[in-house]
């Protein structure tokens, strides 16, 4: 059995095969890492090693290693070639050849001749089939299939038929192996560590280039046990000496999911670069920092090195994804970097809508007193989450309580009248109360009054607004009655009416100077509201004093990607890129947490296990899922066949549908194909008010299909809502009919 | 007690079943394979889905030894480890499906299925000369000393599984399922994992089955709650269900001949015409009334033991049904042939 294993340096085992082999099976040398050995890698020329390796911690793999280095037995090539020519078995060889499995074929040869340095492949492994074993290619076959079960059955059989017959070592051990390998990954998927650490002790042959997912697996179960070393060495292995950069890349990731930051930034000098000087971990560098600063984002303590911060802002402007303006915007929100935050958040909207720009950009709005626009801009998102709604309704109380008190349009006052009822907002409706008696209407300020009371009965500065409404009208009784009940907990509501410094009730016009005074201090300002846990329909306690903004944070998507200490949500877009393994329930959870990570195709394909499941609701949600990803990820038609991949509910399906279409009218304007962007608007049109980009967008098809006065009609009523798209396009008309 | 350890000391020195003189013939066998094991090697339990479990890789194990059938072993095996024997502990995951992914739904053990595998291995290392099979054997027996063999009030009692049946787990643990002894397993798995006492382990089985008689049939509860005296635990039927059903057959298999034990089994659970009926031991009622030959044959092997009356005919021959009886008749066809020929 000994002289069937020889162990030697990478750097002489391929060098040596590199020659022996000429060009064709360079990359499929069979060198394996061995877990019990870290950082040395081992080179099969033979079948099992000799001696079973007992799988030590590292401290005491690395002594037996150098220990075994050091008596490195002379290299079995040299036996051999003293020895008397060997029978070589090329069985296989053959099998394989005529299989046509040309990659299966590559591995023989290269690993027979590592084997016997003497032997030359036959010209034509399909020439010369001496004698056929037809048995045995059967169960190559089998084995080829993958059916293990049957190729021990197999040879089983054979044995008891043919008595002295034995089965090619070969083959078995390369069913050992297969089986080994089935083993490790079942147990893999299970997140049975142990298991998967014991298996490839057993099996180090099963750790080599051509098997990058097993090494994988192993190298996850290593850090999962907290072995993090020999997860490293593991990474360190593959991208020391394996060649697919799709695989290194991949192997780069699970790195960074799973590694310390000192043992992945040690792995990202192993980066190879193209002719261009392009590193082929260019993305993952750019994950990393998107990582850093969205660990930034969530916490202000959190030191995120200049550099990574450059970077990240460096691809917002170079690569426009709105989801590093919105990181940047949060993480300059979180450090009260207002104007930067602005900046960012704007760039974010400009290149695509969302609920969490606007409602950063909301924030360093109201940051700098700019309430109106905030309010503007956070309508239409109020009813995208409670964290929305909150935003909405303090940009509302802000505005309502700005000083001296803004006259607001009708509009804007019935949309706030009606957000504010519909989400019983306690400050909203005071707010209201001090607005309508800014402008003196007393009655609709005492309705306000009341109403903030009978939402929140312990509600002081609306207990007193109305005290003064009371006095205001001359209501005695009920004057004396809130006296009554506020007695012991609100002085100045005693002293309404008594005060000599009460202010007068009817003043013509209110100033500034003509605010009672006693409300400058006590009076909450809104922006107390805009805490994380204040719920819009059960607003703080009143009594609470003025409080500075406390950013509402909430988990952006870009910010849920990273947490901080590489575990729990991070783990859950971590780990293996196998959407297979996973069960459906699983790969949908995965998917969703791909989408939050903007790694949509991923996503799609995570989405297509999901769909497997027996679950209506699974599947739904998994087509509804798979349908979003390829949107997003561009593939339009790709998203409507997801689409219909399971039935969905009215909502969903319309906001697939009208997705869809305007991608659609947008892929075909881009392709010039204008009458089709004209259908799918049309289409569109049907079951959605259409967007003003997309009128917009419309205007252009008419224009350039020559339906002129189409496209005039289109832009002027898309101008008319003070779209500057529609009135450059209305130029742009101009101009063409001008210029003929 | 010496032709039991004749028996061990036989199986385990290596007197293999070849397929001349095995005890189930290879008709029966193939009947059974065609019927309830895949291709790759899975036996498929028809009556529960189509699932697979680690005790029907135990008895198909087993079954393949003692028809004495390599190949069919070899495959059974093949399967198992690679799907099942896939824990941290080196135990058994005890449930697979076919459709599901990953196919184990459950990750649990069932010590049953280990027993089973374990012995069915240490008998196959021996019998074929492979260590293979007895380094497996060796592993599964000590895992399952390790983590599932347990002392509690004076006896040495097995968990069902690692999770869930423990003194800790629940409110009235230990909970033991009296049907997982696999007796004629012990003295085996002593002779390759001499660290645990298997044999204590094996009175104390016993020792249970005596000792738990619920409902006015006196017969143990399948699943047993230990906190105090025994009784049926939380949550299960309180019954002498179909586990239990092999609990004659394990005793009697293991050439336990205690005739007033078997007679109160056998009276306990046969119907007036030789159908096995399950009663609920609560309101009395049948719960479920068993004429495959596969169940009655069981109430027959222990009247041939305790009175003496030959196996009827339509018992001896072996036509599969489902999954479960087709197994319990060939382990009762096998054992008569070898241990008890008066009976045929």
């Amino acid at each position: 059995m000994s002289l069937t294993t020889s162990v030697k340096s990478v750097a002489i085992g391929a060098a040596t095969l590199s020659l022996l082999l000429g060009t064709t099976a360079f990359a499929q040398i069979r060198h394996y890492w061995d877990p019990n050995a870290p950082m040395v890698s081992l080179e099969v020329t033979g079948t099992t090693p000799a001696a079973a390796a007992i799988f030590d911690d590292e401290e005491a793999g690395e002594p037996q290693l150098l220990a075994q280095a050091d008596l490195q037995p002379a290299p079995l090539a040299q036996q051999a070639q003293d020895a008397a020519p060997p029978e070589v078995d090329e069985s296989a060889l053959r099998y394989f050849a005529r299989q046509g499995d040309k990659r299966r074929l590559e591995i023989e040869i290269a690993r027979l001749r590592a084997l016997y340095p003497n032997w030359t492949p036959p010209a034509d492994p399909l020439a010369t089939p001496v004698k056929t074993d037809t048995a045995l290619e059967e169960i190559w076959q089998l084995y080829s299939e993958g059916k293990l079960g049957e190729v021990r059955q197999k040879i089983a059989e054979r044995q008891a038929a043919e008595p002295g017959w034995t089965p090619p070592t070969d083959l078995t051990d390369r069913l050992a192996l297969a089986e080994a390998r089935d083993r490790l990954i079942n147990a893999s998927n299970l997140d049975q560590y142990a298991t998967v650490i014991s298996v490839a002790s057993d099996n180090p042959q099963l750790l080599t280039c051509s098997e990058v997912d097993v090494l994988w697996r192993v190298a996850e179960a290593f850090a999962r046990t907290e072995r993090e070393p020999r997860a490293y060495d593991a990474y360190k292995y593959i991208l020391s000496n394996c060649e697919n950069t799709n695989e290194r890349v991949a192997t780069m990731q699970n790195a960074s999911l799973l590694l310390t930051q000192t043992n992945i930034a040690d792995l990202l000098t192993l980066e190879r670069f193209d002719s261009d000087g392009k590193g082929e971990f260019a993305a993952i560098r750019d994950d990393l920092a998107r990582d850093a600063v969205a660990r930034g984002s969530k916490d202000a303590e959190a030191a995120v090195p200049a550099e990574e911060l450059k970077r990240v802002e460096r691809l917002a402007e170079a690569d426009k994804l709105p989801s590093d303006a919105r990181l940047l915007g949060w993480y300059y929100l979180q450090r009260k970097n207002h104007i930067e935050a602005e900046k960012w958040f704007r760039m974010a909207l400009d290149g695509e809508p969302s609920a969490d720009a606007a409602e950063g950009l909301a924030l360093a709005l109201i940051e700098r007193n700019a309430f109106a626009e905030a309010e503007e801009l956070m309508f239409r998102w109020r009813g995208t989450s409670d964290n929305t709604r909150v935003v909405y309704l303090a940009a509302a109380a802000n505005l309502l309580g700005t000083e001296p008190r803004p006259l607001l349009t009708s509009e804007v006052l019935n949309r706030i009248v009606a957000e504010v009822a519909s989400s019983r907002y306690v400050e909203g409706a005071r707010q209201l109360g001090w607005y309508s008696r800014a402008f003196e209407q007393h009655t609709t300020a005492k309705a306000w009054f009341l109403t903030a009371l009978s939402w929140s009965p312990d509600d002081e500065p609306s207990a007193y607004g109305l005290a003064l409404t009371y006095h205001l009208f001359g209501e005695a009784a009920e004057l004396a009655e809130i006296k009554r009940q506020w007695a012991g907990r609100s002085e100045r509501i005693q002293l309404v009416g008594v005060a000599v410094t009460e202010p007068a009730p009817v003043a013509p016009r209110l100033s500034t100077a003509q605010e009672p005074l006693a409300l400058a201090p006590t009076q909450p300002a809104p922006r107390a509201v805009v805490t994380t846990n204040v719920q819009a329909a059960q607003p703080a306690q009143p009594s609470q004093p003025t409080q500075p903004v406390q950013t509402v944070r909430r988990t952006a998507p870009a910010a849920q990607k990273a947490a901080p200490a590489a575990s729990a949500s991070r783990r859950s877009c971590a780990g293996q890129i196998h959407p297979e393994s996973l069960s459906p329930e699983a790969a949908l959870n995965r998917g969703w947490c791909l989408m939050d990570a903007n790694r949509p195709i991923e996503a799609a394909k995570a989405f297509d296990v999901a769909l497997r499941s027996r679950s209506e609701q699974v599947r739904r949600d998994a087509s509804y899922g798979q349908s979003l990803a390829y949107l997003r990820a561009g593939l339009i038609d790709n998203a409507a066949v997801s689409a219909t991949r399971a039935p969905q509910s009215q909502a969903r399906a319309q906001e697939l549908q009208t997705s869809i279409l305007a991608e659609r009218a947008l892929g075909a304007f881009e392709r010039g194909r204008y009458v089709e962007a004209i259908i799918a608007l049309d289409q569109r049109a049907q079951i959605a008010p259409e967007r003003i980009d997309l009128m917009v967008l419309r205007g252009y098809a008419y224009m350039k299909l020559g339906r002129l006065s189409d496209s005039k009609r289109v832009f002027e009523a898309a101008a008319g809502t003070g779209s500057r798209d529609a009135i450059r396009g209305l130029a742009d008309l101009r101009n063409l009919m001008n210029g003929g | 007690m010496i032709r039991k350890l004749l028996l061990a000391l036989i199986l385990v020195t290596g007197m293999a079943p070849s397929l001349a003189n095995a005890k189930i013939t290879s008709e029966e066998w193939s009947a059974y394979t065609d019927r309830f094991v895949s291709q790759e090697g899975r036996v498929i339990d028809d009556g529960n889905g189509g699932i697979s479990h680690s005790e029907g890789q135990g008895y198909g194990l087993l079954l393949a030894y003692l028809a004495g059938n390599r190949a069919d072993f070899e495959r059974i095996w093949s399967f198992t480890e690679r799907e099942l024997l896939l824990r941290d502990d080196s135990l058994a995951a005890w449930k697979w499906e076919p459709w599901a992914t990953p196919h184990i739904t459950d990750l649990n053990n069932a010590a049953d299925g280990d027993i089973l595998i374990a012995y069915a291995l240490a008998l196959a290392g021996a019998a074929w000369h492979d260590q293979r099979f007895t380094r497996n054997a060796r592993t599964i027996a000590r895992a399952l000393g390790r983590t599932s063999v347990f002392e509690h009030q004076g006896e040495l009692l097995l968990l069902p599984g690692v999770g869930g049946f423990g003194p800790k787990a629940r409110r009235d643990g230990p909970v033991v399922n009296p049907s997982y002894w696999v007796f004629e397993a012990f003295p085996v798995l002593a002779r390759i994992a001499p660290e645990t006492d298997w044999m204590r382990l094996s009175e104390s089985g016993k020792r249970l089955i005596r000792k738990t008689q619920i409902g006015e049939r006196r017969l143990p509860a399948e699943w047993v709650s230990l906190a105090n005296a025994p009784k049926s635990a939380n949550g299960f039927p309180a019954m002498f269900g179909y586990n239990a059903i092999r609990i004659p057959l394990y005793l009697m298999r293991a050439l336990e001949n205690d005739a007033e034990l078997l007679r109160r089994l056998r009276d306990g659970m046969t119907g007036p015409n030789g159908e096995i009926t399950l009663i609920d031991a609560v309101n009395g009622k049948i719960a479920a009334q068993l004429d495959d030959p596969g169940y009655r044959i069981i109430s027959a092997l222990a009247s041939c033991v305790v009175d003496r009356v030959k196996i009827p005919e339509e018992l001896r021959s072996f036509r599969p049904t489902v999954y479960y009886p087709s197994t319990l008749q060939l382990l009762a066809l096998s054992h008569i042939r070898e241990d008890r020929p008066e009976c045929l």
